[in-house]
């Protein structure tokens, strides 16, 4: 009788595993190989041999000496690109919290609304971006060079930033506060443009919540805002880690520490220190990750 | 008998017919509504102006085009940029259908594959406990950090490795394996309640069966939501370093070729922008509507 049951896990075991073999061949094939080719170039001087290919020496950790101790920029872009993506997280993902919610009301052409919100991500290819700016040039500096300029130059628009920053410092506002608020203020295009995909992922979250519950929490009495905290929001953590996740990646594939990385592969061909600052900074990114999901997922509510 | 005096919430004549909304709403002053809106308005005003731009452009006469102070608005709409479009389609090297075909093999190539790979993937991964199941996902997680910039060089050889360069499988069969999708699938149906499962399960189901007649429909806004993401990837790829064959180059590659051509193609080139932004937001729109049906149609009562 035992037997039989090993048996029959077994069998469910084996089966998970089917489901998953596809993708693992791919996962395997394409990503782990990779990362692992872009250890190995780190330890490496890479040349490109004569009639193509290329040869490798192994030259230890001499790479990783030479970015941290005598390359010029890297600790800097390093620092700067993580801690600007630890800025942008908390904005990005409430704003396209936010954001959902009020799309995920029912009200006419909410579709097309959804759409224009979702625009960012489709103009963002790079053939398309190219064209943009092609017909900028032709318009010497048009309007599409509007929405994005408008905004980072504030003083254009007459309102004098310093005043306010000075009155809500006479307020007794903590400085760090004031000056997160201020950059946040400075990104607020940004922000917009790269909450594309995370505000489609809420809205598919919003959507997946049982209208049951809130039909539940309305015969109760409970409020609009009761309702939001007690169903809403506990309902879609579990994919607030989602967004996060996607927006460290996100932010990350467009920081310029990768910047870095890229040009010095690609104009300065020096693939070993190439792959070190992708290594470096991808595992500083990940600690980050593992200690913001840590700490969210702690807090997650899971309806099983 | 007295009729009941029932507030009857459905009577919002007074409501301005974009506020309208199917149920009553909680505690919420029109006031407020109306400012959600304005914000919304406002944010939707900066993304939208692109777009608009494209549209305007692609109606402008050339004249117009190169017009300054420049206006966003067209002023006497035309169509001379599509036939431009056409003309220079019939003297390009590869017949300008060969990209359209192309780009549309990689895109659903790859948007299909991924999307069904990574929920079958992504099934176990969330419902069944199995020995490695943590560190697998950690993987995942891993692995979506090595970007595509990074990580070209041994994509690359990799690629020539699995002898697939210059085929369409050198873009298809990289994205089937990404973890984004995977990561995505597996939130959602962490949160379909097991019962579910079970029931189908007692009745008699197989494994594979319940997850593709409960399982998938049930998250459906999720796969949906993938395949936006999915297509819009495939959609802007330019096939890179992988495509040397020009009969194998997709369509944004084409658009690229036109915009370099300069202020000479720039009608052409605005057709063309229209056409390559136009799609990906038909796509959109069509999956967006129909996320909103599925809650209605599955039985998640408990």
């Amino acid at each position: 009788m035992k037997k039989k049951k090993l048996t029959l896990t077994k069998k469910k075991i084996i089966n998970g595993y089917m489901f998953i073999l596809p993708w693992f061949v791919g996962f395997i094939i394409f990503y782990i190989r990779s990362i692992v080719l872009t250890a190995q170039f780190s330890l490496s001087e890479l040349s490109v041999g004569a009639i193509g290919g290329y040869e490798l020496k192994f030259v230890g950790l001499e790479n990783f000496i030479y970015a941290f101790r005598e390359h010029g920029t890297f600790k800097q872009v390093l620092t700067t690109s993580v801690g600007n993506i630890i800025l942008d997280i908390p904005l990005i993902i409430f704003f396209s919290l936010f954001m959902s919610m009020l799309l995920n009301k029912e009200f006419k052409g909410r579709t097309v609304v959804r759409a224009i919100f979702f625009l960012p991500v489709i103009l963002n290819s790079s053939a398309i971006s190219g064209a943009l700016e092609l017909s900028q040039q032709m318009m010497a500096g048009g309007i599409s060079a509007g929405s994005g300029q408008m905004i980072a130059e504030g003083s254009s628009t007459g309102v004098d930033v310093n005043y306010y920053i000075n009155l809500f410092k006479d307020f007794a506002m903590p400085e760090a506060v004031l000056d997160y608020i201020v950059a946040a203020v400075g990104r607020i295009n940004k922000i917009i443009t790269a909450s594309g995909v995370q505000i489609v992922i809420f809205i598919a979250a919003l959507q997946s919540i049982p209208g049951s519950m809130y039909e539940v929490a309305k015969i109760e009495g409970a409020t609009a805002y009761e309702t939001f905290w007690r169903v809403t929001f506990p309902m879609v953590m579990p994919h607030i880690i989602t967004n996060v996740v996607y927006t460290v990646i996100d932010n990350f594939a467009e920081s310029e520490v990768v910047t870095l990385a890229y040009d010095m592969a690609f104009t300065s061909f020096d693939y070993g220190l190439s792959s070190v600052f992708s290594l470096v900074s991808t595992v500083i990114i990940c600690l980050i990750l593992v200690l913001i999901c840590g700490f969210i997922q702690k807090r997650t509510f899971y309806y099983n | 008998m007295r009729r009941r005096e029932i507030i009857d919430y459905s009577d919002r004549r007074w409501v301005p017919w974009w506020m309208r909304t199917k149920q009553k709403q909680l505690n919420r002053s029109k006031a407020g509504n109306g400012l959600l809106f304005l914000l919304m308005f406002v944010c939707g005003i900066f993304m939208a102006l692109p777009l608009v731009m494209i549209i305007n452009n692609t109606l402008k006469p050339l004249d117009e085009l190169f017009q300054y102070p420049p206006k966003i608005f067209v002023k006497n709409p035309t169509l001379e940029n599509f036939t431009d479009l056409f003309v220079l389609m019939n003297d390009t090297w590869v017949p300008f259908s060969r990209y359209i075909i192309n780009t549309i093999i990689i895109t659903v190539g790859g948007m299909v594959g991924h999307v069904i790979i990574a929920s079958l993937a992504s099934y176990p991964l969330a419902k069944h406990k199995f020995p490695g199941r943590n560190i697998l996902f950690s993987m995942v997680v891993l692995s979506m950090m090595f970007t595509w910039q990074v990580t070209q060089i041994p994509q690359y050889l990799i690629i020539s490795w699995l002898n697939i360069n210059n085929t369409y499988l050198a873009l298809i069969l990289p994205s089937w394996a990404f973890g984004m999708g995977l990561y995505l699938m597996k939130q959602f149906m962490e949160q379909l309640p097991d019962s579910l499962m079970e029931s189908a399960k007692i009745d008699g189901a197989g494994e594979f069966r319940v997850f593709w007649t409960i399982v998938m429909p049930n998250v459906k806004p999720a796969w949906l939501t993938l395949a936006i993401f999915q297509f819009q990837q495939m959609w802007g790829n330019t096939g890179g370093t992988f495509l040397r064959d020009e009969e194998l180059k997709p369509l944004q590659y084409a658009l690229q070729q036109i915009v370099q051509g300069g202020a000479a193609r720039a009608g052409a080139g605005a057709a063309v922008t229209f056409i390559i932004a136009a799609v990906p937001i038909t796509f959109f729109l069509i999956c967006q509507s129909n996320i909103m049906e599925t809650m209605t149609t599955s039985g998640m009562k408990e």
